[in-house]
């Protein structure tokens, strides 16, 4: 192996702050209608939770009246929620507590 | 190999009332849809409910594509209900048990279930139930509103199945 031609002389700080990344979450709240087996299906199916985690995400919306179902960026907990909606079930947007 | 698909089977007097529901629904979300119904409120929740401008700015932003979107899930839902587009008036009682083969195909699969999920969302906003043990029992709306949960509970369980 070569030895480098050239060695870069870098002295560079990456900024982590600059770019900061603030999470949120996307919170799906119980409601008398929806069908346990149908929100184990959307969990499921949109989100590609395991059987198992689509089911305890069930069950603490209908034992806690909410889940946190994803957290990330804003602008795609967005994305989630309206899918969410999409599919009928109702879930709010909001900052993740630390 | 055949396309995976859900053959459901409906008695004919079924498919003509789940075809005058899904034709209801394909009204209140159409081009004439009215943005205060409660119904269509439900549809369209907000997800910031402590937030009126994020909310508005929201609502402004998606709220006709989404209920764009309930439209066309509808319009596949009554494609596949097209045997059910009869005069309800020509069917003889004894025509009326007769059973129907409805087939669904897997792409239709979230459609459907987003529709009638959808339907039963408008019904239980009609009959205000804000609970999970609500009942009336004299009111055949809460008769409509079981069977529509019977159907998609058998429709779950299908899709599920196809998923394996």
């Amino acid at each position: 192996m070569n030895a480098p031609l050239a060695t870069p002389d870098l002295d560079e700080t990456i900024l982590l702050e600059a770019a900061p990344l603030e999470p949120w979450e996307v919170v799906v709240w119980n409601d008398p209608v929806n069908l346990m087996s149908y929100v184990v299906r959307v969990f499921r199916t949109y989100f590609g939770y395991s059987v198992d985690r689509a089911t305890t995400l069930m069950l603490a919306v209908h034992h806690d009246g909410h889940a946190i179902v994803a957290t990330g960026p804003r602008e795609t907990m967005e994305v989630h929620a309206q899918a969410m909606h999409d599919y009928g079930l109702w879930a709010t947007v909001r900052k993740a507590t630390p | 190999m055949t396309a995976p698909e859900i053959v459901s089977t409906l008695a004919l007097v079924e498919g003509l009332h789940l075809l005058q529901l899904v034709d209801d629904f394909r009204e209140l979300v159409g081009s004439e849809r009215d943005a205060a119904d409660p119904a269509v409120q439900r549809l369209t929740p907000s997800p910031y409910p402590d937030d009126v401008d994020a909310s508005r700015a929201f609502a402004d932003g998606t709220r006709d594509d989404l209920l764009d979107r309930r439209l066309l899930d509808a319009d596949t839902v009554r494609l596949s209900l097209k045997d059910f587009d009869i005069d309800p008036d020509a069917v003889t009682e004894d025509a009326a048990l007769a059973p129907v083969d409805v087939v669904i195909s897997e792409s239709q699969i979230d459609a459907w279930l987003r529709t009638l999920t959808a339907i039963r969302l408008v019904i239980a906003q009609r009959l205000d139930i804000s609970s999970d043990d609500q009942h009336d029992d004299d009111d055949p709306r809460f008769g409509i509103y079981d069977w529509l949960g019977y159907r998609l509970e058998v429709l779950i369980q299908a899709a599920d199945e196809l998923d394996g």
